[in-house]
C-alpha cells in the first residue's frame, strides 16, 4: 500500500499501530526499535511523544468551544520527548516534519496558539506529499491544517493589532478578509485530507484484517475522528453559514457528501445530508438553485448582501483527493426538491439503520436519540414530498418510520394523515384509531376518521362511533363540537338513505335533523351546518324551511355549489322550474364544468324549454367531458409499490369524486346498495372488457362513468321525445362502457317499453334488479308492466318493496294506487293516490340525494 | 392615502412609461432601492377604492411582461397581498371593485402557464431512488434496503409532473379560482428567495388572515375587521405553508410561526389532511427558540456536531443486526454454505437461542406491550433479551430474517411476493414452527407461512440455495421426520422447562427441513390463496367474477359479438342485433363523436388516474419519460 520501501518488519508494525491508533503498543515497539540502532533513538522520542500526546487527548478530550489552558504534567513529558527528537536534528526529513507538527499540536493543546503557528511556519504544509504517504501521515496533515485554522482563529482575537479589524481602515479590513479566507482554506484542506485519510484507513484496516486473521478478531473498532479531524471536517461550512455565505456552505456540503462514505463518516454524512436538505428546503427555491455539478451563480440572493463580493471561490488544489462517487449514469439532481429528497432518502436509510429496536430501559436514551434524528428526517421528507403533492410516496416513507413509532403520537398521526392524503382510507382509519388512543382529547382525529368513514369508505357504524367521541368531549371540543354534531348528522342522514325499513328511515332522519340543528345553533356562521340542515329538511320534504336555511347558507358562502344546487332543486320542488333553471345557470357560470349541475339542467330544460335544448346541453356535456380529460395526458398513478396499494389507490379514484356515483343516478353520496351494485358491475365489466377490446381496460373508472352517465341522460331525453332509435343508440354507447350497469339495463327497458315490447322490457327490468335490487325507478316500471300484464299481486309486491326503499317516490305510490285499484282495493288505493299527490307537490325534479353528503 | 406616498406612486407610474428600451436593465437594478415606493404600493393595493389601483395594477402587469427577471420579481413580491385582497373581496361578494386585481392575477397566470415558445409549461421533477446510484450514494452501501421490492419497483426514476397543462383563463370562476391561485403561489414559491422581507410579512399576514377571518380565532387577533369566511382549497393551503415556512427561516420568525399556527388551526377545522400533514411536520421540526438575530438569515444555522455515533454499541439496531450478519458471513468462506449450515446443522446454536426466546415470549409483559404497538413484528421479541451480547443478538433469529422484518420497505412487499414465485422456506417456517411450539400439522405450518409472506422475498433467496441442497437432504428427510415428531412431542412436554428444552434442542436435528418440504409442496396453492387477500376491491373483483360468470352471460345481451361467443352463445340473443344495428346508426349526438373509447383510449391507456384530484395542478403525476 505504501510506495515507500518499508525497512524492517518492525517499522511496518509501527506504521500500522500508528495508523490504527494502537498507542498502547508503541512503547514496547520503541524499546525493540532502540535495541536495534542507536540512531533510532530520535525516532523513538518522536514516537513516545506522539503516543503520550494521543493517549492524553484520548483521556482528556478537548471540548468544543472550551479553550485549553495551562501546562499539565503529562504534557510536560510529551514536550520533553518532542524537544529531544527535534533538537538533535538527526531525524529524516519526513520524521522531522512530523515532529514539528506534533509539537505544534502540543502547543495548541497547551493553549500556546502563537507558538503553534510558529511551528507551522517552519513546516510547509502544502509541500507535504499526500500521494504514497502512510495512512497515519494523512491524518497528521489533516489535523495540522485543522489546528492551524483553530490557531489562526484564536490569534487575531487575542492580538490587539487585529482586534479592531471591523472598524479599521479598508486595508486592515482587506487583510481581515484574507485572513478569514486563509482560515477557511485551512479547514477545507483539513476536511478534504481527512476524508482521504478515512477512506485510506478503512481500506488499510480491512486489508489488514484479511491478511492477518483468518478467524474473525474482535469487531473492527470504528475509527474515531477526534477533535481535530472533526473540526476540520465541519468548521469550514459552519463559518460559511455563520457569515451568511450560503452558496459556499452548500458547495462545501456537497463536496463532503460526494466523497465515498465509510463507516466513520456515516454519521457525519447523515447530519450533513440532513442539514443540506434543510437548507435546500428552507433557504432555496427553484429559481435560485444550481445543480451540484454546475458552478454556483456569482451573485446569489442566498448570500448575505453586506458581504457580497467576499464569495471567493475555492482557491487551492490538492495533489490527491478523496474518492468521489463515480460511474456511468449517476443520478444528479437538477432541482432543489429533487436534491433535498435524495439527501433525505439517504439520511432516512441511515436513520433507519440506527433505529434502536430493543425496548429495555437501559436503552431508553439511545432510543430517544434514534427517534429524534429519524423524526427530523421524516418531518423534512413530509415537507419536501408534500409540497410536490407526492402523498403516495410519503405514506410509504412514513410507514418505514413505524419502527420508531411505538407510543409516538406524532409519527402515527403523520402516517394517518399521509395515508389519508394518498387516498388509502381504510388504513388511514385504522391508524387514526391508534392516534385516538394515544391522544384521546384531540377532537380533530376522530373527526378525520368520520370524514373518511362517511366519504370514501361508507363505514357508517364506525363513523357514528367516531362522531360520538367528539360529542362526548362536550365543551372540551370547543369549536369542533359543532363539527361533531354535523358529522353525526351526516352519518344518520346517510343511514336513513340506506335504511330499508321506513320506521328506521324516519328515526334516522329525525336524529339527523336534530344533530344538524344542534350543529347549526352551535356554529351559526358555518355555511355547511346551515346547508346540511336545509338538505335534511328538503329530504324530509319540509320545503319552505329548507329554503330558509339554504338562503342562510348562501349568505354565508355565496359560491357554494351544493347550496346553489339545493336551492334550484327546492325551487323545482315548488314547481318554479324557470327560477330553478335560472339558479342552475347562475351556478354553472361559476362551475361551468360541474356535471352534477348539468344533469339537473338537462332535466329542467326538457321540462320547460323542450327536449331540443336539453339535447344541446347533453352535447355540451360531451364537449366538456372531452376537453376535461383530453387535457390530461396519459399519466400513471403507479407509484404505489405493490399491487395492494395500487388497488387501493384505484379504489380511491373511484370514490373520491364530487359527482354522483354512476351506479346510482339518484344519489350523490355513496349508497350501501349502490356500492355493492357498482362492485358487481365493475367485476362484470372487468371480465367483459377482457373479452372485448374496445372497452377501456385500464385506469380509473370515474371518467368513463361520467361519460356513460351523459349518454344515459341523452337517452332519457330521447325517450322523452319518443325516439327509441336514438335513445337506443345512446344507451348502446353507455353499454359499451358498462354493459352490466343497472342504469343501462333500466334504460333499455324503457326503450323496449317505448317500442311496445312489454315482454322484453320486463326482462330488462328484471335484469336491472338482479344487479341492483333496490333500484326504485326500475321497480316502479316493473310494477307498472306487471300491472299491464295483469299480474296484480306480484306488481303490488314489487311496488310495495319500492315504497319501502324510498317512501317519497310519488310515482311509485301512484302506481301502487293503480294496482290496488285494479285489485278492487279502493280504500287503500285512495290512500296511495293521496300520498302520491301530496308527495308530488313537494317533489323535486331530481332527488335531493343527488347532492353529495360529505364532511 | 397621504400626499407624498401618492406622489411616489405617480412618479413611478410615469417614469416607466417614458423609459426607453435600453434603460430598462438599469431601471430594474435600481427599482428595489426605492424604499418608499413599495410601502406606498402596498397601501394602494390594500385600499380597493383607491383610484390609483387601476394604473398600478396595469403597471405591475407591464413589469411582469418585461423580459427582465428583476422587474418580474418586483411585481411578484406583491402577489400575496393581491391574493389576499382578491379573496377577501370575493368573499364579501363585492365583485365590481375587484376587476383590476383579477385582471392582474389572471394576466400573470396566463403568462406563467406557457413557456417562451408559447407551449404549455410542464413543471416536473424526478423522484430520486436509492436503488439507483447518485452523486451522493451508491446503492450497495445502503445495504439490502436498496434492493427491496419497493425500491426496485421504483428502480426507473420516475419523472413526475407536479403542475402543468393549465388552460388559459379569461375569467375567474368559483371552480377555477384555486387552480389559478395555487399556480400563482407556486410561481411565487419558486422565486421566494428573491423576495424582500416586506413580501414575507405580507405572505404571513395573508395566510393568517385567510385562515382565521370569520372564525372565532379572529377575535383573538389584533386584526378584527369583520369579514366573511374565505373558502380555502387544501392545495392552496399547502402552497401558503411553503411560503410561510420560508418566511419563518428567513427573517420572519414571529409572524411566520403565527401564520403556521393559524393555517394549522384552519386545516384542523376543515379536516384537510394535506395541509395538516405539512403544518404538523413544520411545527414539529421548528427549532426550540427564536434565532439570535431575527432579521437575518441566521436561522439556517449549522453547528459542529460530534460525529461519533451517539447510539451505544450495545443497543440493538437494524445496523447492529446487520453487522452480525456480516460477521457471520465472514466466518465462512462461502456465504451460501454459511446460510445453509446455519439452518441445517442440527446442533445449531442459533436455533436454540431463538427457540428459547420464543418459548419465553408469551410470559414477558414487555413483549405484550410491544405487540400492541407493532402487532406483526416478529422481531419485537428482541426487545426482551436482557443483557445483550453479540452472540445473543445473533442467535436471536437468523439475523437475516430479523433484519428484513425491519426492512424499511417491509410493508410493501406483499404485492411482489404474491406475484413472485411461490415460496416459503424453512427459515421463516421454521421460525414460526418454533413459536407455535406444538405439534402442528404441516398444513398448519403452511398457513403460517402464508401469514408470514412479508418475509417471502428474503426466503426466496434462501430457497434458491435450498434447492441445490435439496437432494442432499432427501436422504436425511425420513430420519428427520421421525426425529421431528419426537421433538415436537418433547417440546410440548417441556414447554416451560427451559433446561429440558435446551437439552432437547441440542439433540434435535433441524426439524425445519421437513417443514420446508411441506411448504414447497403447498406453495402453489398458497399463491392462489393469497391473491384475493388483497384489498376489498380485488377480492370482490376476482371472487365475484368467477361466481357470477353465469349471471354475466345471462345479462350481457347488450355486449358485443366477441363476448357473446366467449360466453358460449346464450339463447337470449334478441338484444344483440338490435344493439349492433344501432351502434352504427347516425344520430345527431353522434356527430359530435368524441367519446368512443377507441379514440380516448390512446390518451388514457397507461392506466391514467383521471380523477378530479389528479387533474389538480400539483397532483398531476405522470411519467413523461423514464430517465
Amino acid at each position: 500500500m505504501t510506495a515507500r520501501k518499508s525497512g524492517s518488519r518492525l517499522e511496518t508494525e509501527i506504521e500500522r499501530c500508528r495508523s490504527e491508533s494502537q498507542w498502547d503498543k508503541i512503547p514496547e515497539l520503541v524499546r525493540q526499535l532502540s535495541a536495534k540502532l542507536i540512531s533510532n533513538d530520535d525516532l523513538g522520542e518522536l514516537l513516545l511523544g506522539e503516543c503520550k500526546l494521543q493517549t492524553y487527548l484520548k483521556e482528556n478530550p478537548i471540548k468544543q468551544g472550551a479553550s485549553p489552558r495551562g501546562p499539565r504534567p503529562k504534557l510536560v513529558e510529551v514536550r520533553k520527548h518532542l524537544t529531544a527528537a527535534l533538537d538533535r536534528g538527526n531525524l529524516k526529513a519526513d520524521y522531522l516534519q512530523e515532529a514539528s507538527l506534533l509539537m505544534a499540536k502540543l502547543c495548541y493543546v497547551e493553549g500556546e496558539h502563537r507558538d503553534a503557528l510558529g511551528h507551522y511556519s517552519r513546516v510547509i504544509l502544502e509541500d507535504m506529499q499526500l500521494g504514497g504517504a502512510p495512512v497515519y501521515r494523512l491524518s497528521m496533515i489533516a489535523e495540522a491544517y485543522a489546528t492551524k485554522g483553530l490557531c489562526l482563529e484564536k490569534v487575531p482575537a487575542a492580538s490587539p493589532a487585529l482586534s479592531n479589524q471591523n472598524t479599521g481602515s479598508p486595508a486592515s479590513n482587506r487583510s481581515a478578509t484574507d485572513r478569514e479566507q486563509d482560515i477557511i482554506t485551512c479547514y477545507e484542506k483539513s476536511g478534504d485530507i481527512a476524508l482521504l485519510y478515512l477512506q485510506e484507513a478503512e481500506k488499510a484496516l480491512s486489508a489488514g484484517i484479511q491478511n492477518r486473521s483468518p478467524k474473525p478478531g474482535p469487531t473492527a473498532q470504528d475509527l474515531e475522528l477526534g477533535y481535530f479531524l472533526e473540526t476540520g471536517l465541519q468548521r469550514a461550512h459552519v463559518i460559511h453559514f455563520k457569515n451568511g455565505n450560503l452558496t459556499r456552505g452548500v458547495g462545501r456540503f456537497r463536496e463532503i457528501l460526494r466523497a465515498v462514505e465509510n463507516r466513520t463518516t456515516q454519521s457525519l454524512r447523515m447530519t450533513i445530508a440532513r442539514q443540506l436538505a434543510e437548507i435546500l428546503l428552507r433557504g432555496m427555491c427553484e429559481q435560485s438553485y444550481w445543480s451540484p455539478l454546475e458552478d454556483p451563480p456569482t451573485v446569489s440572493p442566498l448570500d448575505d448582501p453586506t458581504r457580497q463580493g467576499h464569495t471567493i471561490s475555492k482557491n487551492y488544489s490538492l495533489s490527491r483527493r478523496a474518492r468521489v462517487y463515480s460511474g456511468e449514469n449517476l443520478f444528479c439532481p437538477q432541482e432543489n426538491t429533487e436534491e433535498a429528497l435524495l439527501l433525505l432518502l439517504i439520511s432516512e436509510s441511515m436513520a433507519n439503520r440506527d433505529a434502536v429496536l430493543s425496548r429495555i430501559p437501559e436503552h431508553n436514551n439511545d432510543r430517544i436519540i434514534s427517534l429524534q434524528s429519524a423524526s427530523v428526517v421524516y418531518d423534512l421528507l413530509t415537507i419536501a414530498l408534500g409540497r410536490r403533492g407526492q402523498y403516495e410516496m410519503l405514506s410509504e416513507c412514513l410507514e418505514r418510520a413505524m419502527k420508531f413509532a411505538f407510543e409516538e403520537f406524532h409519527l402515527w398521526y403523520q402516517l394517518a394523515l399521509s395515508l389519508m392524503a394518498a387516498g388509502k382510507s381504510a388504513r388511514a382509519v385504522k391508524v387514526l384509531k391508534e392516534c385516538i388512543r394515544l391522544k384521546p382529547d384531540d377532537p380533530t382525529i376522530p373527526l378525520l376518521a368520520v370524514k373518511l368513514c362517511i366519504g370514501p369508505l361508507h363505514w357508517l357504524d364506525d363513523g357514528e362511533c367516531f362522531a360520538n367521541i367528539v360529542i362526548d368531549m362536550g365543551e372540551k371540543a370547543a369549536e369542533f363540537r359543532a363539527k361533531g354534531y354535523l358529522a353525526i348528522g351526516l352519518v344518520y342522514s346517510l343511514k336513513a338513505t340506506d335504511a330499508s325499513l321506513r320506521s328506521t328511515q324516519e328515526e334516522y332522519q329525525r336524529k339527523a335533523l336534530g344533530a344538524f340543528q344542534r350543529s347549526q345553533s352551535l356554529s351559526p356562521t358555518d355555511h355547511l351546518a346551515a346547508f346540511y340542515l336545509a338538505l335534511q329538511l328538503a329530504v324530509s320534504r319540509q320545503i319552505p324551511e329548507a329554503l330558509g336555511y339554504v338562503r342562510q347558507a348562501l349568505q354565508l358562502q355565496g359560491d357554494d355549489v351544493h347550496s346553489l344546487h339545493l336551492l334550484a332543486l327546492l325551487l323545482s320542488a315548488q314547481k318554479h322550474y324557470h327560477d330553478a333553471l335560472n339558479i342552475i345557470e347562475m351556478a354553472l357560470s361559476e362551475y361551468p364544468e360541474n356535471f352534477n349541475l348539468l344533469y339537473t339542467k338537462v332535466k329542467l330544460e326538457s321540462m320547460c324549454r323542450g327536449p331540443e335544448e336539453a339535447l344541446l346541453t347533453c352535447k355540451h356535456m360531451l364537449q366538456i367531458w372531452k376537453s376535461f380529460y383530453n387535457l390530461t395526458n396519459p399519466s400513471d398513478s403507479g407509484r404505489g409499490s405493490s399491487l395492494l396499494d395500487r388497488a387501493i389507490a384505484d379504489r380511491r379514484q373511484l370514490n373520491a369524486m364530487t359527482l354522483p356515483d354512476f351506479s346510482d343516478l339518484d344519489t350523490g353520496s355513496v349508497h350501501a346498495t349502490s356500492i355493492a351494485a357498482s362492485r358487481v358491475e365493475q367485476a362484470l365489466s372487468e371480465v367483459a372488457s377482457s373479452m372485448q377490446s374496445s372497452a377501456p381496460k385500464h385506469g380509473p373508472m370515474h371518467p368513463w362513468m361520467t361519460l356513460a352517465q351523459i349518454w344515459l341522460h341523452a337517452a332519457e331525453v330521447y325517450t322523452g321525445m319518443s325516439k327509441p332509435a336514438e335513445a337506443s343508440a345512446c344507451t348502446q354507447e353507455a353499454s359499451n362502457l358498462f354493459p352490466t350497469s343497472h342504469n343501462v339495463l333500466y334504460m333499455r327497458g324503457q326503450i323496449a317499453e317505448l317500442r311496445g315490447n312489454i315482454e322484453e322490457a320486463k326482462r330488462w327490468y328484471e335484469e336491472s334488479l338482479s344487479i341492483n335490487p333496490t333500484h326504485v325507478k326500475t321497480m316502479q316500471r316493473l310494477g307498472l308492466i306487471l300491472h299491464q300484464l295483469q299480474r296484480y299481486s306480484l306488481s303490488e309486491k314489487v311496488l310495495r318493496d319500492a315504497v319501502q326503499v324510498n317512501s317519497t317516490a310519488h310515482d311509485v305510490w301512484n302506481s301502487l294506487g293503480e294496482v290496488l285499484q285494479a285489485q278492487g282495493n279502493a280504500a287503500a288505493a285512495t290512500e296511495c293516490f293521496l300520498t302520491a299527490l301530496e308527495l308530488e307537490a313537494s317533489s323535486p325534479i331530481l332527488p335531493f340525494t343527488i347532492i353529495p353528503r360529505a364532511l | 392615502m397621504l400626499g407624498p406616498e401618492r406622489g411616489v406612486v405617480e412618479e413611478w407610474l410615469s417614469e416607466f412609461k417614458s423609459l426607453p428600451e435600453n434603460r430598462i436593465p438599469s431601471y430594474a437594478g435600481s427599482l428595489h432601492l426605492k424604499k418608499s415606493l413599495v410601502s406606498a404600493l402596498y397601501r394602494v393595493i390594500q385600499d380597493p377604492n383607491n383610484e390609483l389601483m387601476e394604473p398600478v395594477c396595469h403597471q405591475l402587469f407591464e413589469l411582469y411582461r418585461s423580459s427582465e427577471d428583476r422587474l418580474r420579481r418586483f411585481t411578484l413580491q406583491f402577489l400575496p397581498e393581491l391574493v389576499w385582497v382578491y379573496l377577501r373581496i370575493t368573499a364579501s361578494r363585492d365583485r365590481q371593485s375587484n376587476g383590476c386585481i383579477e385582471a392582474l392575477l389572471l394576466g400573470i397566470y396566463n403568462l406563467e402557464i406557457v413557456d417562451k415558445e408559447g407551449n404549455s409549461r410542464l413543471l416536473s421533477f424526478t423522484i430520486p431512488s436509492l436503488s439507483k446510484p447518485s452523486i451522493y450514494h451508491e446503492p450497495s452501501s445502503l445495504g439490502s434496503m436498496a434492493l427491496t421490492e419497493g425500491a426496485l419497483c421504483q428502480h426507473d426514476l420516475i419523472r413526475v409532473v407536479y403542475s402543468g397543462l393549465h388552460p388559459q383563463r379569461e375569467t375567474f370562476t368559483a371552480q377555477n379560482r384555486f387552480e389559478v391561485l395555487c399556480f400563482l403561489m407556486l410561481c411565487y414559491n419558486s422565486a421566494v428567495v428573491y423576495m424582500p422581507l416586506s413580501s414575507y410579512q405580507s405572505v404571513c399576514r395573508m395566510s393568517s388572515r385567510l385562515c382565521v377571518c370569520g372564525f372565532p380565532r379572529q377575535q383573538k387577533k389584533l386584526w378584527r375587521e369583520p369579514c366573511n369566511r374565505v373558502l380555502l382549497d387544501p392545495e392552496f393551503m399547502v402552497q401558503m405553508l411553503t411560503a410561510v415556512y420560508h418566511a419563518i427561516y428567513n427573517g420572519e420568525w414571529e409572524m411566520g410561526r403565527e401564520a403556521l399556527e393559524d393555517v394549522l388551526y384552519r386545516a384542523q377545522l376543515e379536516l384537510y389532511s394535506q395541509p395538516l400533514l405539512l403544518a404538523n411536520a413544520m411545527k414539529n421540526s421548528l427549532p426550540d427558540s427564536a434565532p439570535d438575530e431575527p432579521r437575518g438569515r441566521k436561522v439556517l444555522q449549522v453547528e459542529v456536531t460530534p460525529t461519533i455515533n451517539r447510539i451505544s454499541m450495545s443497543a440493538i439496531t437494524t445496523a447492529s443486526i446487520r453487522r452480525h450478519r456480516w460477521k457471520r458471513e465472514d466466518c465462512f468462506d462461502d456465504s451460501a454454505a454459511a446460510e445453509l449450515s446455519h439452518i441445517v446443522n442440527p446442533p445449531s446454536y442459533n436455533k436454540h437461542h431463538h427457540r428459547h426466546q420464543h418459548q419465553h415470549t408469551p410470559r414477558d409483559p414487555a413483549t405484550k406491550e410491544e405487540r400492541e404497538g407493532r402487532p406483526h413484528s416478529h422481531h419485537s421479541s428482541s426487545g426482551i433479551i436482557p443483557p445483550i451480547t453479540f452472540e445473543d443478538a445473533d442467535g436471536l433469529s437468523g439475523g437475516e430474517d430479523s433484519f428484513n422484518v425491519n426492512d424499511p420497505d417491509e410493508g410493501f412487499s406483499s404485492g411482489a411476493s404474491n406475484s413472485s414465485q411461490p415460496s416459503g422456506t424453512k427459515a421463516g417456517v421454521g421460525q414460526r414452527g418454533g413459536s407455535l411450539n406444538s405439534s402442528s400439522s404441516s398444513i398448519k405450518k403452511a398457513i403460517t407461512a402464508r401469514l408470514s409472506r412479508d418475509k417471502e422475498r428474503e426466503r426466496e433467496k434462501e430457497r434458491e440455495k435450498e434447492r441445490e441442497k435439496e437432494r442432499e437432504r432427501e436422504r436425511e428427510r425420513e430420519a428427520e421426520r421421525e426425529r421431528e415428531r419426537e421433538a415436537e412431542k418433547q417440546a410440548e412436554l417441556s414447554a416451560d422447562h427451559q433446561a429440558a428444552v435446551l437439552r432437547h434442542q441440542q439433540r434435535q436435528p433441524s426439524p425445519p427441513a421437513s417443514i420446508q418440504l411441506d411448504a414447497i409442496q403447498l406453495s402453489p396453492r398458497k399463491k392462489h390463496l393469497s391473491f384475493p387477500a388483497g384489498p376489498t376491491l380485488v377480492r370482490t373483483g376476482s371472487t365475484s367474477s368467477s361466481k357470477s360468470f353465469d349471471c354475466m352471460n345471462f345479462n350481457l345481451n347488450g355486449g358485443d359479438d366477441e363476448r357473446e361467443k366467449a360466453a358460449g352463445g346464450s339463447d337470449r340473443e334478441q338484444g344483440l342485433p338490435e344493439g349492433g344495428a344501432h351502434r352504427h346508426s347516425t344520430i345527431s349526438l353522434k356527430e359530435e363523436h368524441l367519446v368512443r373509447p377507441e379514440d380516448a383510449q390512446d390518451l388514457l391507456s397507461t392506466g391514467a388516474p383521471l380523477t378530479k384530484q389528479s387533474r389538480s395542478p400539483s397532483f398531476n403525476m405522470q411519467i413523461i419519460s423514464q430517465v
